[in-house]
């Protein structure tokens, strides 16, 4: 599922690409973050055959893609060689997660990675005050960005960074709509390279618990 | 939820919060919350009042007028392991349920372009 304000436009020439033998479904209304308390991308959800949620949003990276192997290159700019260098240092744990859900597959509800539903929630992101009210803020500024009022989206975007800093969905989301490259703007008091050192980049995505 | 003020249809709640107003008041799954008297009249609610009983912030923008009821505070984004309602469109804009995948094991990915 893409979160993706930009919907089918922005989302689907990545589907196309991939040419995916599964459903591929577009969320331009990030219902999806606030329905399972996602916050950074890419999260999978585990759901059994009679709906149960055995594992909540948690990082999900079946591989560990070019991205994290790219060379700094001599011709770089300095900011993409900085962009870089942060990450190189993210934390990704690729097998580790591939082994729990195939072992989740061949052993169902009998697998040792399978949660029990009060783990399940507990293991989700905590939604207090702050952030439940910084959703509110996200769903009213993708409203207003989408018919247009882009400046008034921002203060809501804005509202919602500040309530909720560790929601890299708002934050990369509400970046990408002023600079593709998430780079700093007029609009916002962040970017992702600065945010992501202020962090630190092996703090990026937590660790998986797996154990 | 999106609204453009602050006593609308009951209907409108309930679609966009889950919970349904009912006489013993706001009810969801086995959980009823009460609801003052004044809350609702003709079939309409007040958004102010339901915000303030289940624990919901109710966002502003004065520019446009518009209000933005968020979800519940509690202490996880999760309250129950059974997944969701979810319905949404792929790619040529075709709906896809959630629910048409009971009795497979499914692994929800969330993705973006940006």
């Amino acid at each position: 599922v893409a979160l993706d304000l930009g919907g089918i436009e922005a989302a689907g020439q990545w589907i196309a690409r991939a040419e995916p033998r599964h459903p591929a479904l577009i969320d331009a209304a990030h219902r999806l973050d606030e329905l399972f308390g996602i916050v950074n991308v890419p999260s999978g959800v585990w759901i059994d055959e009679r709906g149960t949620i055995v594992r909540p949003p948690e990082t999900a990276y079946p591989r560990r893609s070019e991205v994290f192997e790219r060379p700094i290159r001599p011709s770089d700019p300095p900011d993409v060689a900085a962009r870089i260098r942060e990450v190189h240092k993210i934390r990704i744990e690729p097998e580790k997660y591939m082994h729990a859900l195939r072992d989740w597959a061949v052993n169902g509800a009998r697998s040792r990675y399978a949660l029990a539903p009060d783990d399940v929630i507990a293991r989700s992101a905590p939604r207090g005050l702050e952030a439940a009210t910084a959703a509110a803020h996200f769903e009213l500024g993708q409203h207003l960005f989408r018919g247009g009022a882009t400046d008034a989206a921002a203060i809501q975007f804005r509202a919602a960074h500040r309530l909720q800093p560790a929601n890299w969905t708002y934050k990369r989301q509400a970046w990408s709509l002023a600079d593709p490259g998430q780079r700093p703007t007029s609009l916002y008091d962040g970017d992702w390279l600065s945010d992501v050192q202020r962090v630190g980049a092996e703090n990026y995505y937590p660790p998986l618990q797996m154990d | 939820v999106i609204l453009d003020r602050l006593h609308v249809e009951t209907a409108q709640v309930e679609r966009g919060t889950g919970w349904a107003i009912k006489p013993e008041g706001a009810c969801r799954d086995e959980r009823c919350v009460p609801l003052p008297a004044a809350a609702t009249a003709d079939g309409q609610v007040d958004v102010r009042v339901i915000a303030q009983q289940l624990g919901m912030p109710l966002v502003h923008d004065a520019s446009s007028g518009l209000w933005a009821l968020g979800p519940e505070a509690s202490t996880r984004s999760l309250s129950s392991a059974r997944a969701p309602d979810l319905v949404l469109p792929d790619m040529l804009g075709q709906l896809f349920d959630l629910a048409t995948l009971r009795g497979t094991k499914v692994l929800l990915l969330a993705w973006a372009s940006w």
